[in-house]
């Protein structure tokens, strides 16, 4: 027994908070103003001594391998306390996949030991960071942006909206244009390693605006920003064109064949909503993940809103003249979590978690789409007769 | 010697399935099985910073934390900061001139010091760094007050269930995706609603408010040359998630972070496995039970090149790490049936285990009152099945080897052994103090390819002699048992015809 933790018996243990991304994992102590570490999310392999990442698994038995080396590093190497009785919160997206939250929680019941465990979507305790009850919640991450309108603290979840429109695709999109169009996949460029791309997006690129990209869509560009060579590592260097740096983001905006970029998805949404509930959401919209941090991302986007409302598309059903955004009081990569932070920094962790004697009687964790749990009570009631 | 205990060649399956080299492996005295870093409880024992090496009660830690006070870390390039002496020359009062020592932070592999950031340099040699807040700290405690107060004032209407009237009727009306979303939702009642009730309301909140305004792109980004020696990498900015600079003139020295002891606690009897010295800067250890002080160890002395369908001998050499006479025999690994019987078997004890503990702590009604001292039902995984395809074949010789016990004088002694053994020479091909050489053949099999590796498998059953105290109480002498370890031989690869 660790010799000085837990002497008095009413202090609780400081529950911890973690939102595992595709790409990125916050995770820190409920109740604090800010994560304790981001890290990406990948574990090394101990056999081959290659870097894994974690959604990168193929079946349940080899996520729930990943997710034990990954959980048991952030312990013990970062938060640096025991995870036995201890309590979590988890903050994940409503979109998130079962066998993943089912896993997750066999790794922290069964291998970890914790003492309860609380889901919290994360569209929905981004709010808490607000302190309003409805929002438009837009979250850009690495593998797709996701939206989810929240009213009066109900996620409007049949007004939904993801596209494979986030990091990914702009690094993918940067890739191309660094290596050119006449050459292929010879190109040293494509040789690049992932996190390199992810540096020159971050440090170099930008979104740029508006009018800009309207020139560069019609073929008449205006002179591009100067290119910047990139020391890659101590040997060779990478040339940056300028083209590159404005227009590696261009992919989020640029309406694919079936119309839908990041702006069209908040619009979109706002038609799935009842007349009136528009206004209102329109005029509280709240961006939250890394990619929308990038230099320019939220002008941009609103000026992309602004033009789309009078083009014939929706002039016809919307009449939302105003868009407003929030700021929250974090960095918009780990709003979520600090929404997580908060949630759980309440005496809600105590009534709302599934506690570990729940989870070995029933053995599997309450989900929204599973029908067991979200009937009517009526429902519930003919099924029994 | 550390690359023979290093390496993967000879591997021994765990209770839990796992396979690992016998020095990566605890052998529980107390239940006496084989456990491993897998399938272990690990528990932070003290905290501690790597470079002053001060030791932290887990309560200061946490207060801190888990950050050393005096040390800090390169923002640049995340190695660890050293504090420089300058002297200056400070003209005094009296027209002497006084030569005063200021310290500065430094770091020794990148150059960056404090002053690149205009720190001012300190007169004593530790602590008095500015610190940094997150600016938006007070709202945030804000929001939190107003949450709790929000959760305080929901239990309570819980508790008070009966007199109270369900509100929730209104979202009944509005459809099943409100209802069940708000119950699923697990978010406490803010609504209008919940705030007009006059049970003392929630701590006053000024929410957040949305502006048209955004920030906007600089327009000099389209002409001015970008340096990226300015600009700081991902990297730097996530390792200070709070702040995340985006120049380098941004760029605060950050507290170090601890590091900590693991103790290791075998999940089903609960008694330690591996514990270390408090003392951070001691590397011994207080409880160390590795599998290499108990169970027989076995190396690869030579083998004859191995070709796909041919036979090929191999020598092992086994070693007995005990202070008592072990006698070992060998047979082959159980079909996948009978293993599925043993693993199913292994859960069922398990569970009894379980069930008795629960009966157990169901009379002490005194526990039941004090949920929070009585120790929980521990539940372990279940073990796994061995995940590894067999690519040869081993022919294991029918017979008891016994290996006398250690004895570290006998490493000195050339007088030769004084046992007397009878082995059969076609087997047992060498013999020294504790330790014996064996002849095995394995045949590769038929399709294996080129290049690929033999791996064959085989059990080991050993005596055991438990010296536990517990046992000797009841018993009187040392109690002998039988026991027995998967092996797994990766011998080399298959060289061509």
């Amino acid at each position: 027994m660790p010799l000085y933790e837990g002497i008095g018996l009413g202090t609780e243990k400081q529950p911890v908070v973690i939102d595992i991304g595709t790409a990125y994992t916050k995770f820190g102590f409920a109740g604090e103003t800010g994560p304790r570490c981001i890290i990406s999310t990948e574990v090394m392999c101990q056999e081959s001594g290659r870097i894994k990442k974690i959604f990168s698994y193929s079946n349940e038995e080899e996520l729930y391998s990943l997710l034990v080396e990954f959980i048991h590093n952030l312990y013990f190497r970062h938060l640096l306390v025991s995870p036995k009785d201890r309590r979590v919160v988890i903050v994940e997206s409503l979109l998130c996949p079962s066998v993943f939250r089912d896993t997750l929680a066999k790794v922290l019941f069964r291998h970890f030991e914790v003492s309860s465990v609380l889901f919290v979507p994360s569209h929905l305790v981004a709010l808490c960071t607000l302190g309003v009850s409805t929002a438009l919640v837009l979250d850009v991450g690495y593998q797709e942006a996701v939206l989810i309108p929240v009213y009066e603290g109900v996620p409007v979840l049949h007004a939904w909206q993801a596209q494979p429109l986030a990091s990914q695709a702009v690094e993918s999109n940067l890739r191309r244009r660094l290596a050119g169009p006449e050459e292929g996949e010879l190109s040293p460029h494509s040789r690049i390693s992932e996190s390199t791309i992810e540096d020159i997006k971050v440090r170099t690129c930008f979104v740029t605006s508006f009018e800009r990209a309207h020139k560069i869509t019609a073929g008449q560009p205006d002179p591009p920003p100067p290119s910047v060579s990139y020391q890659a590592d101590g040997s060779s260097t990478v040339d940056v064109p300028g083209s590159a740096r404005e227009t590696a983001y261009e992919i989020l905006f640029e309406q694919d064949g079936d119309e839908m970029s990041v702006s069209t998805m908040v619009l979109d949404a706002i038609l799935k909503c009842p007349v009136d509930m528009r206004k209102e959401l329109a005029e509280n919209i709240l961006l939250m993940g890394g990619t929308t941090m990038a230099t320019g991302f939220k002008a941009r986007l609103m000026s992309e809103l602004k033009y789309l409302v009078t083009t014939p598309k929706y002039a016809k059903h919307l009449a939302i003249k105003v868009f407003k955004v929030h700021k929250p009081p974090a960095k918009e990569n780990y709003v979520a979590w600090l929404g997580g932070s908060i949630f759980g920094g309440t005496d809600v962790i105590v009534t709302r978690s599934l506690s570990k004697e729940a989870y070995l009687k029933e053995n599997r964790i309450p989900d929204w789409a599973n029908l067991m749990y979200n009937c009517r009570e009526d429902d519930n009631k003919s099924a029994n007769l | 010697m550390s690359h023979i205990l290093q390496s993967d060649v000879v591997r021994y399956a765990c209770t839990c399935g796992s396979l690992k080299p016998l020095s990566r492996i605890y052998f529980c005295r107390h239940c006496l099985k084989i456990r491993c870093g897998y399938c272990v409880s690990h528990e932070v024992d003290s905290h501690y910073c790597a470079n002053c090496l001060e030791n932290l009660p887990s309560a200061e830690a946490r207060l801190k934390k888990q950050r050393c006070a005096s040390c800090f870390d390169c923002p640049s390039c995340l190695h660890t900061l050293s504090t420089k002496a300058s002297t200056v020359v400070v003209p005094s009062s009296d027209e002497k001139t006084v030569t005063r020592k200021l310290y500065y932070l430094a770091c020794g592999f990148c150059r960056w010091t404090s002053r690149d950031i205009g720190y001012p340099d300190q007169t004593v040699a530790s602590g008095g760094w500015p610190e940094k807040e997150n600016p938006h700290a007070s709202r945030i405690y804000n929001l939190l007050e107003h949450f709790k107060t929000l959760a305080l004032r929901e239990k309570q209407e819980r508790e008070k269930k009966k007199k109270f009237i369900p509100r929730r009727n209104i979202y009944h009306l509005s459809g099943l995706s409100a209802a069940m979303a708000r119950k699923r939702a697990g978010l406490p009642s803010i609504g209008p609603s919940s705030l007009k009730d006059d049970v003392g309301g929630p701590a006053e909140l000024i929410p957040s408010a949305a502006t048209e305004e955004v920030e906007q792109l600089p327009e000099e980004i389209f002409t001015d040359t970008l340096n990226l020696l300015k600009v700081t990498t991902l990297k730097q900015r996530l390792a200070q998630p709070e702040f995340q600079p985006q120049t380098v003139d941004e760029l605060y020295p950050a507290h170090k972070c601890l590091l900590i002891k693991r103790s290791q606690r075998c999940r089903s009897c609960e008694h330690n496995v591996s514990k270390p010295e408090y003392n951070p800067g001691s590397i011994k250890f207080k409880i160390q039970l590795s599998a290499h002080y108990h169970v027989p160890e076995i190396r690869i002395v030579t083998c004859e090149p191995l070709r796909a369908g041919e036979k090929s001998e191999m020598i092992i050499k086994i070693c007995n790490p005990t202070q008592y006479q072990s006698s070992l025999q060998f047979s082959p690994l159980p079909s996948p049936e009978e293993e599925a019987e043993e693993l199913s078997k292994e859960i069922e004890e398990r569970k009894q285990k379980v069930d008795r503990k629960d009966e157990k702590t169901n009379r002490e009604d005194v526990l039941l009152l004090l949920p929070s001292i009585c120790r929980q039902v521990s539940i372990t995984e279940d073990p796994r099945p061995v995940n590894v395809a067999l690519t040869g074949d081993i022919s294991l010789p029918p017979v008891t080897l016994v290996l006398p016990p250690r004895d570290d004088a006998a490493e000195y002694d050339d007088s030769g052994d004084t046992h007397n053994f009878q082995d059969d020479p076609k087997i047992v091909v060498w013999r020294k103090a504790n330790k014996a050489a064996m002849k095995l053949v394995i045949t590769p099999e038929e399709d294996i390819s080129e290049g690929r590796d033999v791996i064959v498998g085989f059990v080991m059953h050993y005596t055991y002699i438990n010296t536990m105290a517990t046992q000797l109480l009841e018993q009187r002498e040392p109690q002998k048992v039988n026991l027995k370890v998967k092996l797994y031989i990766t011998v080399g690869k298959v060289v061509g015809k």
